[in-house]
């Protein structure tokens, strides 16, 4: 794991990537601060970082693109998967090289907070800042590790900017498709049933098995139906209900609020193993096809 | 030690390799032989890991590759037919990082590297960026990478394409000599290549193991069964009509004519150089040339590629046939 992580890192300042990210990273927090904090004189440091999440559906693609797609494009994942190491390690490490370059931006910014301590005579409020650091950083973890994700689904590094980007916009937009959806019993059913069906087509495209992948599909589409029947107030705002468990944003109002709770964090790291998980079954799920 | 147990990878419902089993000892030099979508790559992939087989077992030193990955590809240096390199790392950086990820102890790494760098002879191009490399030193590097941690057992790729002349007879010098003490695979589609290194050869065709043998009983037989003998053109017919009586020629026909002739002379088999120089010496003409017709090796794998060998030549060994007896029946002819 180490081997990969520090060819990653090496990688990152042995081109442009590392430095064109951690300038980019600095010019826009530099200018949410300034115009968040300096000219409005507002001691809350956490209106940079709210804002700045924007910031995210560049930065992101900019740091994940290439770290598998240029593997298979270059063919040195012969390389590396015929070494003797796991793909799991091949996919953190590259994860953690990724997340700490991302660290790496957080401490050059982290001169803004300390400006803005001293300009407010202390009136900032610590906690609140370190609470809110830490929420930006566990968004920036899920965003990488999706990011991570997609580059592993395609050759083509473009392509996997360009999905990050769409990918990181509907997470960001989660909150508002989860408020807008329609709230009646049986669209959610209708809900329900197309994602029973879209993981079914999933088993059957990884395991290429489609007596499993139908019988999963047919029981659980009935076990919905039947539950539909039964008790059908289940059903109320589901959809909102599944598309909320997305929104990662809705988990980081409350760091920006200064509040921490277990289940958020317990939330952000199980949302970044599903996708680190779902990456080394991709990698797999390719060799083994 | 590689040990392959009816090996096959299915891609829907085309078989690309389809129930091969072949075994290959310590420092033994084994040639995969075949056209272009053989299955050769196919084959390489799956000992190493890199695909998976949909059915059938390989076991390096006695590792299973798809149960004991670890220490399987411990046991294993791969050079793919494209070199896996990162364009942006110096030949030196590239080695290194090699060295990292197959967990080379750090004091032994400098020694190493000098053997590997100096074997291959890249030593100028170490400071070099990899994607400002020639192919040939791609290639080098890519075998150089292989190299590193001299593992038991190497598995070659086409090692020697896109050199130069001087290069490949380089790099099968450095084949032949890591073959003295590893196990050695190489694929290739150039038969003079296989029959210089390797000690044995196994044509792959269709996904299939269609024939495995030594080089010298591979090529034997029909090196000597049809010539080309170049005779004046003003003689050419005199030569044709007589060796057409001589014993032991099935047949001699007419392939070229210029200042020259040249004719094609086949046997059933044996050695007719002897039969061609006395027909010749009687009727007082002269031999210009007389020449194997193509490479020994070549023609046999024509001929094997086109499914021609429907009566198995005694020079190599089917599938169907007991290894053992087939060769010593050829020892015997001969």
């Amino acid at each position: 794991m180490s081997a990969i992580y520090f060819k990653e890192m090496k990688n990152y300042f042995r081109t442009m990537t590392g430095y064109g990210f951690l300038g980019f990273f600095t010019l826009i927090m530099g200018y949410f601060f300034i115009s968040q904090n300096i000219v409005v004189m507002n001691a809350n440091y956490n209106e940079t970082l709210s804002g700045a999440l924007i910031m995210f559906l560049i930065l992101i693609p900019i740091l994940t693109m290439r770290s598998f797609s240029e593997e298979s494009a270059q063919k040195t994942d012969q390389l590396l998967y015929c070494a003797p190491v796991n793909v799991s390690d091949i996919v953190i490490g590259k994860f953690l090289a990724a997340a700490s370059l991302f660290l790496i931006g957080m401490l050059i910014t982290g001169i803004f907070p300390t400006i803005l301590y001293n300009l407010s005579e202390g009136r900032m409020d610590t906690g609140l800042t370190a609470v809110g650091c830490v929420g930006f950083v566990f968004l920036a973890l899920c965003f990488i590790s999706v990011g991570i994700f997609i580059s592993s689904l395609t050759d083509n590094q473009l392509v996997a900017g360009a999905g990050t980007f769409a990918v990181i916009f509907m997470l960001l937009m989660m909150d508002n498709i989860a408020s807008s959806a329609p709230i009646g019993n049986t669209a959610s059913l209708v809900f329900v049933s197309a994602i029973i069906i879209l993981i079914a087509v999933y088993i059957h495209t990884s395991t290429k098995n489609i007596a499993v992948a139908l019988l999963f599909a047919f029981t659980g589409t009935v076990i919905a139906g039947v539950l539909f029947l039964i008790r059908s107030n289940l059903y109320d705002g589901a959809i909102s209900g599944i598309l909320g468990w997305f929104s990662v944003l809705a988990r980081f109002e409350n760091f920006y609020l200064g509040s921490v709770n277990v289940s958020d964090v317990i939330y952000y790291i199980t949302f970044c193993t599903l996708f680190i998980y779902l990456t080394v079954g991709t990698i797999e799920k390719r060799r083994w096809s | 030690m590689i040990e392959v147990k009816k090996l096959t990878k299915k891609y829907g419902a085309n078989f690309a390799v389809n129930n091969i089993s072949f075994v290959v000892h310590d420092g033994e030099i084994l040639g995969f032989l075949g056209p272009n979508g053989a299955g050769k790559t196919t084959t390489m992939n799956m000992l190493t890991g890199f695909i998976s087989s949909t059915s059938g077992t390989v076991r390096i030193n006695g590792y299973d590759i798809v149960d004991d990955p670890i220490n399987a590809k411990k046991q294993l240096g791969y050079m793919p037919d494209v070199p896996p390199l990162y364009g942006d790392m110096t030949v030196m950086e590239y080695l290194h990082f090699v060295c990292d990820i197959k967990k080379i102890k750090k004091d032994k790494r400098e020694e190493m590297l000098e053997k590997i760098t100096s074997l291959t002879g890249i030593e100028k191009m170490k400071g070099r960026l990899c994607k400002n490399l020639s192919k040939g030193y791609r290639q080098r590097v890519g075998l150089a990478q292989a190299l590193v941690g001299f593992p038991e057992v190497l598995i070659l790729d086409e090692p020697t394409s896109g050199l130069d002349p001087e290069q490949i007879v380089e790099i099968r010098e450095v084949i032949k000599e890591l073959g003295k003490n590893h196990t050695v695979i190489l694929s290739s589609h150039i038969l003079s290549e296989v029959s210089a290194i390797c000690d044995r050869v196994m044509i792959i065709n269709n996904g299939k193991i269609v024939a495995t043998d030594s080089t010298e009983k591979l090529s034997e037989g029909s090196d000597a069964a049809a010539q080309l003998l170049s005779v004046p053109s003003e003689n050419a017919e005199e030569a044709l009509e007589a060796l057409k009586q001589k014993d032991g020629i099935m047949s001699a026909t007419l392939v070229g004519q210029g200042k020259e002739a040249v004719l094609k002379i086949e046997s059933s088999g044996e050695d007719i150089r002897k039969a061609i120089f006395s027909v010749m010496s009687e009727k007082n003409i002269p031999i210009l040339k007389l020449q194997p017709s193509g490479d020994g090796l070549e023609e046999a794998f024509m001929r094997i590629i086109r499914g021609e060998n429907e009566q198995p030549d005694p020079g190599f060994i089917t599938e169907e046939d007991e290894p053992n007896d087939a060769s010593e029946k050829k020892g015997d002819e001969s």
